[in-house]
């Protein structure tokens, strides 16, 4: 038989690859669209809430993409979209939403402790930790060198 | 070291039953089954108590077919791809048999048929039931990501096909008719378990539910016997199959850590156990009339061409990848079906019927495993392939032998 | 026609950072929860390098929608806490901006987690 090396640049050449045109067309259209439905709900928050600041408007904005996202996963729906557009719909906060989301459905067999509690940050976990340790890096600059 | 052998007497094939999830139905074997489910949830609260379900009710409706009874079973052989085989234990405590549990990956249905084929032929046992089980929905959360993430399947990724699938083997030859199975058979495995009215009935309202479907047009329940052309209720089978020997395989690893390119770790299994076997048989590729992969997918299946025109050895032109062939090019499944049931359904849905109908003499059937778990891939192990192979033979009824040959 | 452009701009930058990230999926066949991570740092290197109040002057939520907002909130909240409360604004800053976020996907999900179930897929 073949040389493992031989093999592994066998296996590399031929396998199929992911279609670059399709994949990167479906991410781009659909994540643009996202974000616009984001700046779409910033707008609307503006026009019925005149007087709000800026800052609070953005975490308006955020907290219900968020639901949406939530929302989307809980019905069903964001897996077909992220099927379609990978990382169109993984990188918006919707996509951080879903990822929290759905292994909380997933688990929900195993009970509320161990199953929704438990596995909810399965996926969702490493971002939290890494943005935890970043902010507190940062805080730390923040600190002692401004 | 000779890893091929050849059984001292024949080892008749009595049955084999089959249930489908949804998606399979529709696929290219959709027609040949003999369960298939309109809701892989099989009114079950959890995927994996469907599939322990659907295997308890494979074994039940095998036996049936096979027109014994559960107590004329000697050894229960199964497994299948969850953590500590648990759907297949769990479909076995219906059972008042002997159970041995069995994993090899995708491949553990051949290892049940050799290691059962070996037991009847050493005479420790008569008749044997091989089941095997997967589930897409459980294995894709063991193996990958919860079902609802939003991510992007690699086209190198397979499909875990949603059935289950049993043999019953046997020293006795089969009966020329299969017989019938009813949905009241199914139920009586509870009846036979002496369980309480309440779970009884909520087990026949869940059947009649599924009655209900039927009546949609599509069938859930055991298919209508004689309307079908494809089924093989009813019908006088001109020829019976016998397993005459089989190859045992190594774990063979080249070095593929892409645990979405699961066909290329295990092709080189694979093309190790088919190198062997005609090496070690004697016989040539001309000498079989078929040769089925388990589930190779269809880039698996081109590597392990490649890999035997490497040796010379050039494959029948009669060779199935039975994964590769799962589903229609519509279901997107990129490389096709997977899983622990995808050769045990292909086997006794389709292979079997086209032996018992003599239009194959006789096959080589190579299913072939990935051996890693969720794990493994994480601390920067390579995955390691397995691949059993057995023979089976087709004869022709009037010339049953049941001496001793050699 | 302001609106439209300003949308224009939303959509152009916002498509172009999923795609840089569809490009690391077929490229690199990283998972989805290493891609957010690798994003939400970048969010936060360029809150600190000062450039992301640029592309936010000019994309909006193009560049605030993607995971890249919560790391230079995260950033620009540990940063202002250091400045305003010392030492333990500057700990407790990053969480206190996002906090809103992080609680309705918490409580989203367990809600969710509760009350649905995951479909199996027919492709």
């Amino acid at each position: 038989m073949l040389e493992r090396k031989e093999y592994q640049k066998y296996v590399e050449d031929n396998s199929p690859k992911s279609p670059m045109t399709r994949t990167l067309f479906a991410a781009f259209v659909v994540g643009g669209i996202i974000c616009c439905i984001g700046e779409g709900i910033g707008d609307i928050i503006k026009l019925i809430f005149e007087d709000m600041p800026e800052k609070e408007v953005a975490i308006w904005e955020s907290c219900i993409m968020i639901f949406l996202g939530s929302f989307l996963t809980a019905i069903g729906v964001y897996d077909r979209l992220g099927r379609f557009a990978g990382g169109g719909s993984i990188i918006p906060i919707t996509g951080f939403a879903n990822s929290v989301t759905s292994p909380a459905i997933e688990y929900n067999r195993e009970g509320v402790f161990f199953g929704i509690c438990a596995k909810m940050f399965v996926i969702a976990g490493p971002i939290i930790v890494f943005s935890v340790a970043a902010s507190f890096l940062v805080g730390l600059i923040g600190y002692f060198c401004v | 070291m000779k890893r091929t052998f050849r059984l001292n007497r024949p080892v008749y094939i009595k049955s084999g039953f089959t249930i489908v999830g949804p998606k399979e139905g529709d696929g290219n074997f959709g027609d040949r089954f003999d369960i298939v489910l309109s809701d892989d949830l099989w009114c079950e609260k959890s995927y994996e108590k469907c599939e322990s379900k659907m295997h308890r009710d494979a074994i039940t409706g095998a036996i049936k077919k096979a027109g014994l009874n559960r107590e004329d079973i000697d050894i229960m052989m199964g497994g299948d791809l969850l953590n500590e085989l648990s759907s297949t234990s769990l479909a076995a405590r219906n059972f008042p048999t002997a159970f041995l549990g069995l994993y090899n990956a995708c491949s553990t249905f051949s290892e049940a048929m050799l290691i059962a084929s070996m037991l009847i032929d050493g005479g420790f046992a008569n008749n044997i039931t091989c089941s095997t089980s997967s589930h897409y929905s459980s294995a894709e959360r063991q193996y990958r990501f919860p079902l609802e993430l939003g991510n992007q399947r690699t086209p190198t990724a397979q499909w875990t096909v949603t059935c289950a699938g049993c043999t019953v083997l046997s020293s006795t030859p089969p009966k020329r008719y299969n017989c019938e199975v009813y949905e009241d058979d199914i139920i009586a495995v509870d009846k036979g378990l002496q369980v309480d009215d309440k779970t009884l009935e909520k087990y026949k309202k869940s059947v009649e539910k599924q009655k209900l479907v039927i009546d949609k047009g599509r069938s859930n329940i055991i298919r209508d016997n004689f309307a079908h052309d494809n089924n093989d209720y009813g019908k006088a089978n001109s020829h019976y199959a016998v397993v005459t020997g089989g190859t045992l395989g190594r774990v063979i690893d080249l070095g593929i850590d892409d645990e979405a390119n699961m066909g290329a770790a295990m092709a080189p299994a694979a093309c190790d156990t088919i190198i062997t076997h005609f090496e070690e048989s004697g016989l040539s590729p001309s000498d079989y009339d078929g040769i089925f992969t388990g589930d190779l997918g269809r880039f698996g299946k081109q590597t392990l061409e490649y890999l035997l025109s490497k040796e010379g050895i050039t494959l029948p032109t009669y060779y199935m990848d039975a994964g590769a062939s799962y589903f229609t090019a519509e279901q997107k499944t990129f490389q096709g079906g997977s899983g622990a049931g995808c050769i045990n359904t292909v086997f006794n849905g389709y292979i079997l019927k086209r032996l018992q109908r003599g239009e194959l003499k006789r096959i080589l059937v190579v299913p072939t495993g990935a051996l890693l778990n969720k794990d493994t891939p994480l601390q920067k192990e390579t995955i390691p392939g397995i691949s059993h192979a057995f023979t089976v033979e087709s004869r022709p009824f009037d010339k049953i032998d049941t001496k001793k040959y050699s | 026609m302001e609106i439209f452009l300003t949308y224009l701009k939303v959509f152009a930058v916002g498509g172009l950072v999923c795609m840089l990230g569809q490009i690391l999926i077929n490229k690199t066949k990283m998972s989805s929860a290493r891609i957010l991570v690798l994003y939400m740092l970048l969010g936060v290197v360029l809150e600190v390098c000062g450039a992301f109040d640029y592309i936010k002057e000019f994309a909006g939520s193009g560049i605030t929608i993607p995971i890249t907002g919560f790391g230079s909130n995260v950033a620009k909240g540990a940063l202002e806490g250091a400045k305003a409360d010392g030492f333990l604004g500057a700990v407790a800053g990053g969480l206190r901006s996002v906090s809103a976020g992080l609680t309705v996907a918490i409580v989203c999900g367990f809600v969710f987690g509760l009350i649905s179930r995951s479909r199996s897929k027919k492709m």
